[in-house]
């Protein structure tokens, strides 16, 4: 039984050396890339992916065990919820950069969904009106 | 084996602090606000990490029971950070409109009153 719990320690910790890779990976893309946009996107994939290795090599440690459940627990909660986070970020930079035309196309009727007040004319930049 | 593992977590756990500290650098500096709200996020994962090492190496249960709790307070700042965000500059957007509505309809009034 040792002789499986040492192989799998080894495994997981392999695991969780690609997880702090990809942190390092996303650390690296959020300093170093120019837009908002761009940050977000690397952020997104970044967490998820290296929250996933990390958490799957510390539950091949950590042995079959209540422990392992709550990791389970916590990638199933953040692969769930963090794409919401980057449509809302993004649903964020598309309402309030004035300068958005220059790097993405918006459509404006993808707005009226995020805010509860109404959206007219005036709030959306002048770049926008001349393409509609 | 566990000697090995123990150091292999504490120089994981060093470069995890060192990323986390660019990132807080990142969230001070970023031009707008969408990054500082996408570097808290990026912050509060790498602290989810760190905290399931810590549960691991120190053989605590209940430390996991912190990483659900923090993953669940981290995505209500963020949809909470945008939605005030994005109604802040709303009312700000239709409080100017309304400043320039007035001002146009002042000088309409001065022109009257010149002929």
């Amino acid at each position: 039984m040792s002789m499986i719990s040492a192989v799998m320690g080894i495994i997981g910790a392999m695991f969780l050396f690609l997880g702090v890779l990809v942190f390092i990976c996303e650390i690296f893309g959020i300093i170093r890339y120019k837009y908002v946009l761009n940050r977000m996107h690397a952020a997104g994939m970044g967490d998820t992916l290296g929250l996933f290795l990390c958490l799957l090599g510390l539950m091949l440690i950590s042995g079959i065990n209540f422990t392992t459940l709550k990791f389970a627990l916590v990638i199933l909660f953040v692969w769930l919820t963090s794409p919401t986070s980057s449509h809302l970020i993004s649903g964020l930079v598309s309402l309030t950069d004035e300068e958005i035309e220059k790097h993405a196309k918006v459509d404006v009727d993808d707005l009226k969904s995020y805010v509860d007040v109404d959206i007219d004319e005036t709030t959306i930049s002048d770049n926008a009106k001349e393409d509609e | 084996m566990n000697v090995f593992l123990n150091d292999f977590f504490t120089v994981l756990l060093v470069i995890l602090s060192v990323v986390l500290m660019l990132s807080m650098f990142k969230a001070v500096k970023g031009p707008t606000v969408a990054d500082r709200i996408v570097c808290v996020n990026m912050m509060g994962t790498i602290v989810i990490v760190i905290i399931a090492i810590l549960a691991v190496k120190m053989c605590e249960g209940y430390l996991a029971d912190i990483c659900i709790i923090y993953a669940m307070i981290s995505f209500l700042s963020v949809v909470v950070l945008c939605k005030v965000y994005m109604g802040v500059y709303l009312e700000k957007c239709n409080k100017k409109a309304n400043v320039e509505d007035t001002l146009e309809v002042g000088k309409e009034g001065t022109e009257n009153v010149n002929d």
